[in-house]
């Protein structure tokens, strides 16, 4: 399997989910790693879809209201 | 476990109160983050409220069916996709299944092609996209990729966790997960483009 080779930023497309999510083997994650480390495109990406999960995550966070935290500890089971 | 009845000793009936308001507590810890995948899950903050009320009522009562041990976030998640499914949510078209033609890069590449600078900075690249339209478009995924890229992107649960959460095989939340950051990706690049003018 290598397509590598030729398109080393198409396989290294591939990876980027997975590298971000952590789910690549320790063998995969070094080359995802040493493939960063010498491709500037790439970098950038990668820098891009790690600020990207930020902004997702805080565009998505809304603080639950205080009073339905005092509602949901109204529901326990009367001692 | 054994049910407690009128005949339990004091001794255990002590001890299963105990064991109970521990339950209570650590699930209530754990409200904050319910809520806020309750939130997006819903369409409004009142529906979200009512969600997770009905989340940590059932919760409540059926704790005896909690294994002390087990993962207790994952256990409560279960119980609000559950209910979020039981509550109707929208029946939708057989999910989106177009081929999606835009790589992972193609976000970042609309973006920087719409700034017309190669260098940059990333952050501000991203400042470009707006937080409401970001939860825009969370809302606009189809269901049960929502599901997945809220419990993994937002609630930061294990493929795995989310697999048996959803009760669908990990590998259906890999490509639900892949499939739904993409269709985000999509309608952000669009709006951001838009905007843009």
């Amino acid at each position: 399997m290598n397509g590598y080779a030729f398109d080393p930023c198409d396989k290294c497309e591939q990876m980027m989910q997975p590298y971000l999510d952590r789910v690549l083997t320790e063998e995969e994650r070094i080359e995802a790693e040493e493939h960063l480390d010498g491709c500037a495109y790439c970098r950038k990406r990668y820098r891009f879809e790690a600020e990207f999960r930020r902004f997702v995550r805080l565009a998505a966070a809304e603080p639950m209201p205080a009073e339905l935290k005092e509602k949901l500890r109204s529901l326990r089971t009367p001692l | 476990m054994s049910e407690t009845t009128p005949e339990s000793s004091p001794r255990q009936l002590a001890t299963d109160a105990r064991d109970r308001v521990r339950f209570e507590e650590e699930a209530l810890q754990l409200s904050d983050q319910v809520y806020q995948v309750a939130r997006r899950l819903t369409g409004s903050r009142e529906e979200a409220e009512d969600l997770v009320q009905e989340t940590f009522a059932r919760a409540f009562r059926a704790w005896r069916s909690f294994e002390p041990g087990t993962n207790l976030r994952a256990w409560l998640f279960r119980i609000l996709t559950n209910l979020n499914i039981d509550r109707g949510r929208k029946i939708q078209r057989s999910p989106d299944t177009q081929p999606l033609e835009e790589t992972d890069y193609f976000l970042y590449n609309k973006l920087e092609e719409s700034t017309g600078d190669g260098n940059a900075d990333e952050r501000r690249v991203v400042e470009r996209l707006s937080q409401n339209d970001a939860v825009t478009a969370l809302a606009e995924l189809p269901h049960d990729f929502r599901d997945v890229v809220l419990l993994v992107d937002l609630a930061d649960f294990t493929y795995s966790d989310a697999a048996q959460i959803l009760g669908i095989p990990i590998g259906t939340v890999m490509s639900r997960l892949h499939r739904g950051r993409r269709i985000l990706k999509r309608s952000l690049a669009d709006t951001a483009v838009e905007d843009g003018g």
